[in-house]
């Protein structure tokens, strides 16, 4: 008997952990899903929204020209232009993407036809998907110093979203069997909420588990960075050696290797390696600098091509990578889904929809019950001991 | 329950209601408060908000003319144990030809190979990060080299009071401090 009072008192403890953990934050806590799920998507939104990033193939037997190609194409139209950045977005159905400055010292990002190099457009200045990441990821607060405060602000989110997955499971017994139930309408909106929140939360244990413990990856990032720690392999590119540029004998620029031939010479040496994006030199001792993903989709692996003597000065391959840095570098994608395609980052969106909801529904149950509950634990401290254990009118477990 | 709801609410739970109501709102602020300043930043990147702050204009380098601003009027921000920097644009369009590189460094640079940081871009709009040692004097000129494609070297000095007032006001409060 006595042992089971206590284990009701326990599970009521746990219960009221789980209850205050989203708040007295919930708006906030409820933004930060909102804009991740949107962030999700933003964009394949763009995409939609805007037939500028769509890749439209001018017939069906088109095909994709090269780096070179395009950027052959892009200074017939416009010779004016310094392409800085070419960059292709996952997925075919997107235009590339090529970094600009113009001449009147203004940079840009343009969407170049990957068919026919035709300058589809310009990113808006309002850009959505800069902008959705930027509320979600540090609330728009500035990095002036390092990690902006925002972004703790929002990665400290990760512990009480662990916190709450943990009580949460606790206080919901026998959650394993909650996958079909049913939600009762009919009893009340208290019952119904309830019913939405238990029956989202065990569907997406693997999801909240998965965000929040890549969204505390976040905050140890920032940390780690801000006291200068790294654990970073990554080799630091020293710039093209004096000698290695070539001395000209009429005192012009010296000859660079093309875009194309800088691909395949970086193709050759490193089979399997997928170029989807590539820079060009940013300076006379600068390399051309591409790469994309590798078998584990996760994670990208980069070449450096020199473009005077035509080696690969540097990679970074997957197995360059420590055990440590396949877990590190695999946190950021896990949390954005942006790994798998079109499919994966749809998971994502829905069960960041299904994760609003649960903040959502979590507020309606606190407004309804935590506070009466919490008053009636508050009152029954003061109370002697016999009375309470018949003390409390509102059932404090999770099952109703 | 309805005791619950007869019993007076205590000043705790009053000033947790109010203070749980501010808390969110707080919140809810701090984005709209820094809105105005992620897009004038994404303004100023875009380079639509033109080169910088205190433009010096027409600094002439050899055959070249350069403009040179810093990229915000404030004093240099640290980077951990690599010391202060102080981020600069220059726009240079006639140096689309003839020129292999630009650099800047504080005080005048003895050699090619100690001209200072290098910048990186597009002659239109080209951006280094120049590191500020504390104890440079705030009289100090920062200097600008051009190395030409025929291997020679150009330069020009700016007053580093001219091209940033805040880094040498910075430094006139380091070395008073020093």
């Amino acid at each position: 008997m006595a042992r089971q009072s206590r284990k009701k008192s326990n599970s009521k403890l746990w219960f009221l952990v789980h209850s205050w953990l989203a708040l007295p934050i919930w708006f906030f806590v409820l933004i930060v899903c909102f804009t991740g799920m949107l962030a999700v998507v933003s964009q394949e939104i763009v995409w939609l929204a805007n037939a500028d990033v769509r890749a439209s193939k001018p017939d069906d037997d088109s095909q994709r020209l090269s780096y070179q190609q395009v950027l052959d194409a892009m200074h017939k139209a416009e010779p004016e232009l310094a392409v800085r950045f070419f960059s292709q977005p996952d997925g075919s159905h997107f235009a590339l993407q090529a970094s600009v400055t113009r001449a009147d010292g203004t940079n840009a990002l343009l969407y170049v036809n990957p068919y026919t190099g035709a300058i589809q457009g310009q990113r808006p200045d309002f850009d959505f998907e800069a902008f959705t990441r930027a509320l979600h990821g540090w609330w728009l607060v500035p990095f002036s110093n390092g990690y902006s405060w925002g972004w703790y602000l929002v990665s400290l989110l990760g512990l009480p979203m662990l916190a709450s997955l943990v009580t949460g499971l606790v206080v919901y017994k026998k959650f394993w069997r909650g996958f079909f139930k049913p939600l009762r309408t009919g009893h009340g909106p208290r019952i119904f909420w309830g019913d939405v929140h238990r029956l989202a939360g065990v569907w997406s244990i693997w999801f909240i588990a998965v965000i929040a413990i890549t969204g505390t990856w976040f905050l140890i990032q920032a940390i780690l960075a801000d006291n200068h720690v790294t654990i970073s392999s990554e080799p630091i590119v020293p710039v093209i050696a004096r000698e290695q540029v070539p001395r000209t004998a009429d005192g012009g620029p010296a000859p660079r290797i093309d875009l194309d031939q800088a691909a395949r010479i970086a193709s050759q040496k490193i089979p399997g390696l997928d170029i989807s994006f590539i820079s060009l030199p940013a300076t006379a001792y600068s390399h051309y600098s591409m790469g994309g993903r590798g078998w584990y989709p996760l994670m990208f692996q980069t070449a450096e091509v020199n473009p005077y003597t035509r080696n690969v000065d540097s990679q970074f391959l997957l197995g360059d990578r420590s055990a440590l840095e396949f877990v590190t570098e695999s946190m950021r994608p896990l949390h954005t889904g942006d790994f798998g395609g079109l499919a994966i980052k749809l998971i994502w969106f829905f069960f960041g929809l299904v994760l609003t909801l649960m903040v959502f529904s979590g507020l309606l149950i606190w407004t309804k019950r935590t506070t009466q509950a919490t008053l009636a634990a508050l009152k029954r401290g003061e109370r002697p001991a016999r009375k309470r254990a018949t003390a409390s009118p509102t059932t404090l477990e999770a099952q109703p | 329950m309805s005791q619950t709801d007869t019993l007076p609410p205590s000043g705790l739970k009053q000033l947790w209601l109010k203070w749980r109501f501010h808390l969110n709102i707080l919140l809810i602020l701090i984005p709209l408060g820094f809105m105005p300043k992620y897009f004038a930043d994404a303004s100023l990147f875009r380079g639509d908000s033109g080169l910088g702050a205190n433009i010096v204009e027409g600094i002439q380098v050899g055959r070249w003319t350069l403009d040179l601003a810093e990229l915000r009027d404030e004093a240099p921000r640290a980077e951990g144990p690599a010391g202060y920097f102080k981020a600069f644009n220059a726009a240079c369009t006639s140096c689309d030809e003839g020129v292999k590189a630009t650099y800047l460094r504080v005080g005048k640079p003895r050699s090619l190979r100690a001209a200072g940081t290098i910048f990186f871009g597009a002659p239109a709009r080209m951006g280094t990060s120049l590191p500020i040692p504390p104890r440079t004097r705030p009289d100090a000129d920062i200097w600008i080299t051009i190395e030409g494609w025929d291997g020679k070297m150009y330069q020009a000095a700016v007053p580093l009071a001219k091209a940033s007032p805040a880094t040498a006001a910075w430094l006139e409060k380091q070395g008073g401090n020093k």
